[in-house]
């Protein structure tokens, strides 16, 4: 029993290496304004744990590489109310990059839905 | 997750960010500054967002979301991995013959990056040490005048913000991680008390050092690569030279040239510039070498300069 949850982590890890960057990309693609970290991590909590994972702490590197690669880019707000805030936006670049990574991730589900529901 | 530190549950965010550090102990210093800063970052916005609840039961729900001090340490070790596979290029294969390890320096990228590290760093040190030096004699003057205070914030604060901006440089030139994010500003103390923490705080007075000392080590670096590529460029291109002395262009050049390897002075002969050539070559290789060599040095003294202690 132990065995299929230590294994179900390392997949879920594994599965969460693409799908976060596609995810952040996208959620960012989407949003009308610039969105700070604790904000994308409370629409994703409204989904579920699907891609996360339950753990919003993986989402901080992912947005910082995506950034250090071009595909972001922030600037820090002071807030009103709190601490500073660090905002993201998509870029003109990440936008190619996205369309790029949707047509993979479309291509990449059929296939496996396919296999999974036995149409080999 | 029964993780041996899980005992103590974190009660205040100070705690949580000191159980983290502690989890992290042993990593990367410029690892541990990014991590600090993402937790802190993403556990003031969740106190703010619910200004009902206390900070020990917002605590307790984070431990679920965003994770234990524990998770999150691993999780951002792992990352590391992939950070450092993503930041370093393929190694270049190891060569076992000592020619190949003199001769193999041209195939390494990190050699050029230190290069042209050491021709730009005369320009970046000479606008550092203005900065650091006009900022603190300004700050200095200032100080009896109502307005000597906020200039002396601004002052600290864009040196913060060229520590980063150097550690991008150093990282992209030099393959040294640095932070990705300074320092996350203290809060919940006073005003007073936190521009008395930047005034105590070690980590403001080395990076104005290396600000300082990047002045005379940029003037180093940038002669010594200028120097020693230029004098050995001249010595490959001699037989180039010999050949213009030959031809009717010759006259242009000095008539009565002459060379002396210590047997007596004659004039320069074919031999002559290829020896000279060779000579030329090697030393262009141990110029690369050194370059190498004090780019990685480099990189470790902007690492102990610009980074704080994780214990700290």
């Amino acid at each position: 029993m132990d065995d299929v949850a230590s294994q179900l982590k390392k997949f879920q890890k594994e599965l969460a290496a693409g799908t976060v960057s596609l995810v952040l990309l996208a959620v960012l693609a989407q949003s009308r304004q610039p969105l700070y970290g604790y904000q994308i991590a409370k629409r994703l909590e409204e989904l579920g744990d699907g891609v996360l994972a339950g753990k919003q702490s993986a989402l901080y590197p992912v947005l910082r590489n995506l950034e250090g690669a071009g595909l972001l880019s922030s600037e820090v707000e002071p807030s009103v109310s709190g601490p500073p805030r660090r905002y993201y936006r998509i870029t003109k670049p990440g936008r190619d990059v996205l369309r790029a990574w949707v047509a993979a991730w479309t291509a990449t589900r059929d296939t496996v839905d396919q296999v999974l529901q036995g149409e080999l | 997750m029964n993780t041996p530190n899980a005992s103590r549950a974190p009660r205040t965010i100070n705690e949580y960010l000191e159980q983290l550090r502690a989890a992290l102990r042993g990593a990367d210093p410029a690892l541990v500054q990014d991590a600090l800063y993402d937790a802190e970052e993403h556990l003031r916005a969740e106190l703010a967002d619910q200004p009902g609840r206390s900070e020990a039961e917002m605590l307790q729900k984070v431990v679920g979301s965003y994770g234990a001090p524990e998770e999150v340490a691993e999780l951002y070790r792992d990352q590391e991995i992939t950070i450092q596979r993503a930041l370093r290029p393929p190694p270049p294969p190891k060569r076992r013959s000592l020619a190949g390890r003199f001769f193999g320096v041209a195939a390494d990228p990190r050699t050029y990056g230190a290069l042209f590290y050491m021709l730009l760093s005369l320009a970046t040190g000479i606008f550092y040490f203005t900065w650091a030096v006009t900022g603190l004699s300004l700050s200095a003057g200032l100080s009896v005048l109502i307005i000597g205070l906020p200039f002396i914030v601004l002052f600290f604060g864009s040196v913060r913000a060229l520590s980063l901006l150097e550690g991008r440089i150093v990282e992209a030139m030099l393959g040294m991680r640095m932070p990705r994010r300074s320092v996350y500003p203290e809060q919940g103390s006073t005003l007073m008390r936190r521009i008395g923490r930047m005034f105590t705080d070690v980590h403001t007075w080395t990076t104005l050092c290396y600000l300082w000392l990047m002045l005379p080590l940029g003037i180093t670096y940038f002669t010594l690569a200028v120097t020693l590529l230029g004098v050995s460029l001249a010595f490959i291109a001699a037989p180039l030279a010999l050949l213009f002395d030959r031809t009717a262009w010759g006259w242009l050049l000095a008539d009565h040239l002459t060379v002396d390897w210590g047997f007596g002075p004659h004039v320069p002969s074919w031999g002559d510039a290829l020896a000279l050539c060779m000579i030329g070559i090697v030393l262009l290789f141990a110029t690369l070498h050194l370059a190498r060599a004090l780019g990685r040095m480099h990189g470790h003294i902007a690492k102990h300069m610009l980074v704080p202690r994780a214990a700290s």
